[in-house]
């Protein structure tokens, strides 16, 4: 919501000039999420009497509606009331018609988008917001919260300080530069000329409006700490940059004296401090307020992050849809930080990556659909989705290639077995013969490993068979091995160098691609560019 | 767009601010105290550090129970018969967790058998062998190393396709009869079929060849089988469903979506690929034009206060009378409504059909795999996870006990050339139970259309001219002025009581009369 801080500035600045006030609407933006039967925000916060742009819009493959009612309305009661009725609630596209509404969406087939313009209730409340289409009331609910503005600080006054600190020094030990009063009462930092190594304590008065708990906040470089009355109700103490905090407090109805401290080392300085109330919305307490300041901590909105897969001991396996590696696959991670996805569906080594394994959020918090992308870095794929084995006429003859779903020609998926440690050996068919592969892993991602992978095969091999271990890359010849830059991969938006270092006895190049004749037992190592000895100067440990 | 309170804005800035806030709290479902009187749910406590959402039950042969789960994983549990410790839901570890000071004999237990499978919705158990479903496969699985952690999995068949779309769950059944497998197939989103058999009902053979056998599959939440071993699934509202539907699996049969037809192409089994039914219509006319369509033997009707949203597991009760007093009869939970319903079927025509009526409310959470014992031990497990559930927790595993009280039921429903006959599971006040003026019936249909769902329609109000109660006072004979071919037939029975005063305790029944016995 960059948009906010211009009208709020402009707001602030007109407070003498309502006709100014004539302003363009605030735009929110409501979703539907995905197969997921919520919305995407719960809350919405307006101030009294706003004008809103609502920008409505149903992404999800069922019909939704969203319907605002008055303060303390039952909601689900309400979707039930009118599906006493539904001939009628069918008729009104299950928008319900009862007092108790005051805005309603038009019912949104799947993928259509609405933009509703009003005027936000002058009363100040909780205004709930529900899908009244039959069956999503449940889980499909939210509130408007309609808030004011708050208290500010009164009688703010100003205590400069110099010194050099890492975090906030006991100012009452010390004595000022300079004080004065600050006449507009919002906490700032443009008394001086100082622009390093300075403290500034405000003292004012606050009135604490109701019994209850209040939210603090801070965005301060360098640090801070807010003080009502005796207690301390917020601090972000030591060096860093303005980032917004928050910290909670209950307060008792009154008036109450306010010190708010703060220090700047060096470079960038900024100090936004501000609270909100049950009653009231976020109000800033200074002059200065970041980017997004009414929003207070940054919330995760993407569902889809949080559910980390953490190898511990034995590696995780993990089939599901991972991004580039098809709909069969295979996810592996090891403890030591590398991973690879295996293909149920090629047959064949798609992935390898290092760092985190994979984040199952997307997966297991909604109804299972998309492809993940792995959670590490230096993703590699050093070849397309294509089946690992061929009998070429010669060399050069093209790498027979894969139609998902298709049936792939000459191979059977057989299963696979986890060795005493949980390392998996897939097992396949091809062409009679019966290839078992494994890919172990081998030390750890910051200090040099390596993904080994063995294919063991039994029964007659046809002559003239290859295993593909790159394609469509650059082959560069490196201490044992190849250098093997890939084709640009990009998974989910994210672009990844494709670069592996592969190592193979016997391998040849042919073209652009990396084949091994094929026999009984077939080793190969990956291993990530900067790990390779020869570059190890330059590898800076992630 | 109804704007009201246009009063003149007065703001300094115009603040909006919105935060992702956590789920909104559900209003969870307690059992109903009368219910309880004659069923009672036990809430499990469950492992920690996992979601367990249980999407397919199976007994394994020393009696543990072994459940397959949304996240892949595959649970045993030891003692769960005879547990009685229950779990309270802890919302900072996620867990349902037990009393500490409850007795080991009290307790159920967990053992983790296998992990990382692609959301296992199907379970059975062959030969030392473990069967799991997962989304483009079926595999077995087996502790080879004797570790007791699965460390084989085999592949069986993985002849269907999958594209990453959320909707192409697959459901596997038990073995049947033949020692095949049905497996379900869900569509591609509500509309159509990406990718082969999307769609369809496959059975794999025991030698695990894949043998497309009914098409028409819209949105599947079960499969499973009667007393007599007929092959079931249920479906979701959607297009082409007015409403859940209980369906049966007739080999070579559409069940009514089209949008998977196109792989009659892969079929050859199957024959031609059937004429695809007109929009806007009804079951009972399309059914005249298109041979291989078989009508849903039930509909679970829609809606709150109904049967259901979103019907999963179909489970038979086979335990000889150890789950009360309806031996043979279906149980189906619905996952939205966090309940379970109770169908008895009957065949006309050669046509299956019955009736469901309300069983049990206030499970946890949205219950998806399910499983009797023939100790009558019923465990239900599920999660909400995508559509909400009333049962308020993310996920739960719960039994079933009957307390050994027979509550006061319409036992069976049967259709009848002019009305319906009703047993009950306790002798009827004769006075009650013969007066038409304790019944009240309406007779309506759903659309058939490609649209998304349906409202009931084609009212039709009849009268009960008669009610006669037979001399064993154990069942009543309801005359109706006009039968419906091809409408539900809800009936209300508030007025009949016991010969012991009660009301019936789910006093709604609605059957669907997809054919009308000529005696």
């Amino acid at each position: 919501m960059n948009s906010l801080r211009p009208l709020l500035l402009s707001g602030l600045l007109a407070a003498s000039a309502p006709a100014l006030l004539a302003q363009e609407p605030v735009q929110i933006n409501l979703k539907t999420l995905t197969a997921q039967m919520k919305f995407d925000l719960s809350e919405l916060v307006v101030s009294p009497g706003t004008k809103v742009k609502l920008l409505f819009e149903n992404p999800d493959d069922m019909p939704h509606n969203v319907v605002f009612c008055q303060p303390g309305t039952n909601v689900e009661q309400l979707v039930m009331k009118m599906l006493e009725k539904p001939e009628e609630a069918l008729k009104n596209n299950f928008l319900p018609d009862d007092p108790k509404v005051w805005l309603k969406s038009r019912l949104l087939n799947p993928h259509e988008k609405q933009v509703i313009e009003f005027t936000a209730p002058e009363k100040p409340g909780n205004y709930p917001y529900v899908c009244s289409f039959p069956g999503h009331a449940a889980s499909m609910q939210g509130v408007l919260r309609v808030l004011g503005e708050g208290p500010k600080l009164e009688n703010l006054k100003f205590a400069l300080y110099l010194g050099s600190w890492k975090n906030l020094p006991n100012f009452t030990e010390l004595t000022p530069h300079r004080t004065g009063d600050v006449p507009d009462n919002l906490v700032q930092l443009n008394f001086d000329d100082y622009k390093n190594q300075y403290g500034l304590v405000f003292t004012g008065t606050l009135k604490v409006p109701a019994n209850g708990e209040y939210t603090f906040y801070s965005a301060s470089d360098d640090g801070c700490r807010i003080t009502v009355g005796d207690e301390q109700v917020h601090k972000h103490d030591g060096i860093h940059p303005a980032e917004i905090r928050e910290s909670k407090k209950k307060l008792k109805k009154g008036e109450y004296p306010v010190r708010i401290e703060y220090f700047q080392a060096e470079g960038g300085a900024a100090l936004y401090v501000g609270w909100k109330g049950e009653q009231f919305d976020t109000t800033a307490f200074s002059k200065w307020t970041p980017e997004n300041w009414k929003k207070g901590v940054q919330q995760k909105t993407n569902e889809f992050v949080g559910l980390p897969l953490d190898p511990k001991g034995a590696p995780i396996i993990y089939r599901n849809f991972i991004a580039g590696a098809g709909n069969r696959s295979i996810g592996v991670g090891f403890e030591g930080g590398l991973n690879y996805a295996w293909s149920a569906e090629t047959m064949n080594f798609t992935l390898a990556w290092r760092g985190a394994f994979m984040d199952a959020a997307r997966h297991w918090r909604s109804r299972g659909g998309g492809h993940q992308s792995p959670a590490g870095f230096d993703v590699v794929r050093p070849a397309e989705l294509v089946p690992p084995l061929a009998v070429l006429e010669s060399q050069n003859a093209e790498w027979p290639k894969f139609t998902p779903d298709q049936p792939l020609e000459g191979y059977a998926w057989k299963g696979y077995d986890l060795d005493q440690n949980g390392v998996p050996t897939f097992h396949y068919t091809w062409k009679g013969v019966q290839v078992d592969e494994k890919i172990e892993s081998s030390g750890d991602f910051k200090k040099g490993g390596s993904l080994v992978r063995t294919l063991t095969l039994k029964g007659p091999i046809p002559a003239k068979s290859f295993l593909l271990l790159s394609q469509k890359a650059k082959l560069t010849s490196a201490k044992d091995g190849y250098a093997v830059q890939g084709e640009k991969l990009n998974l989910n938006g994210t672009n990844y160098e494709n670069q592996i270092l592969i190592k193979a006895p016997g391998a040849t190049v042919s073209g652009n691609s990396l084949l091994v004749p094929v026999s009984e037992k077939i080793q190969i190592s990956y291993t990530w560019p900067e790990m390779h000895p020869a570059n190890h100067a330059t590898h800076t440990a992630q | 767009m109804k704007a009201q309170r246009l009063l003149l804005p007065v703001l300094l800035g115009s603040i909006v601010s919105a935060a992702s806030a956590p789920r909104p709290a559900l209003a969870a479902t307690e059992p109903d105290p009368k219910e309880a009187e004659y069923y009672k749910i036990t809430t499990f406590p469950t492992p920690p550090g996992t979601a367990l959402e249980v999407s397919s039950v199976e007994f394994l042969p020393d009696g543990r129970v072994a459940m397959g789960t949304r996240r892949g994983e595959v649970w045993i549990a030891s003692n769960a018969q005879n547990a009685t410790a229950t779990g309270a839901w802890n919302k900072e570890t996620m867990a349902f967790e037990s009393d500490p000071g409850a007795p080991e004999t009290s307790r159920i237990s967990y053992q983790r058998f296998a992990e990382g499978q692609h959301e296992i919705l199907g379970l059975a158990w062959k030969d030392g062998w473990l069967y799991a479903t997962n989304r483009y496969e079926v595999l077995r699985m087996k502790s080879q190393s004797g570790s007791g952690k699965a460390d084989r999995f085999e592949t069986v068949c993985d002849k269907w396709g999958v594209s990453g779309d959320y909707h192409e769950y697959s459901f596997g059944s038990r073995f049947d009869k033949n020692g095949d497998l049905w497996v379900l197939c869900c569509l591609t989103g509500s509309f159509s079929s990406k990718t082969p058999f999307r769609g369809w009902a496959l059975r794999v053979k025991p030698d695990g060849t894949m043998v497309p056998t009914c098409s028409g599959v819209r949105s599947p939440g079960g499969v499973g089988f009667d007393a007599d071993g007929e092959v079931y699934y249920t479906d979701n509202q959607g297009p082409w469903h007015g409403s859940c539907t209980l369906q049966h699996l007739v080999p070579g049969s559409f069940q009514g979506h089209p949008g998977g037809n196109m792989w009659y192409d892969l079929a050859p089994n199957m024959g031609p690929r059937p004429q695809d039914p007109m929009d806007k219509s009804r079951m009972v006319t399309e059914r005249t034009k298109i041979k291989e369509l078989v009508p849903p033997a039930v509909y679970m009707v829609y809606g709150p206060g109904k049967i259901g949203n979103s019907s999963t597991a179909i489970i038979a009760d086979e335990s000889e009378g150890k789950f009360g007093p309806f031996q043979k009869q279906l149980f189906i939970p619905d996952q939205s409504h966090s309940n379970v319903s109770r169908v008895f079927l009957e065949t006309v025509n050669g046509v299956k059909q019955g009736v469901v009526f309300p069983f049990l409310t206030g499970l946890r959470s949205g219950p998806i795999g399910a499983r009797m014992g023939k100790d009558g031990k019923f465990f239900v497990g599920g999660s909400d996870r995508g559509w909400g559930a009333k049962g308020g927790e993310v996920f739960a595993f719960e039994r079933i006990d009957w307390t050994g009280k027979v509550p006061f039921e319409v036992h069976e429903m049967h259709a009848k050339p002019d009305g319906f006959e009703l047993t009950f599971t306790e002798p009827v006040d004769p006075a009650t139970a013969g007066n038409p003026a304790s019944y009240n019936a309406r007779e309506f249909t759903y659309i058939y259309q490609e649209k998304y769902g349906s409202p009931e329609v084609d009212d039709v109000l009849p009268k009960i001219e008669k009610a006669v109660v037979a001399p064993d006072g154990k069942s009543v004979r309801l005359h109706f002025d006009v039968l419906t071919k091809g409408h539900v037939h809800e009936l209300h029975l508030d007025g009949v009581r016991s010969a012991k005063g009660a009301p019936v305790l789910h006093p709604v029944a609605y059957y669907t009369l997809n054919e009308i016995p000529a005696k």
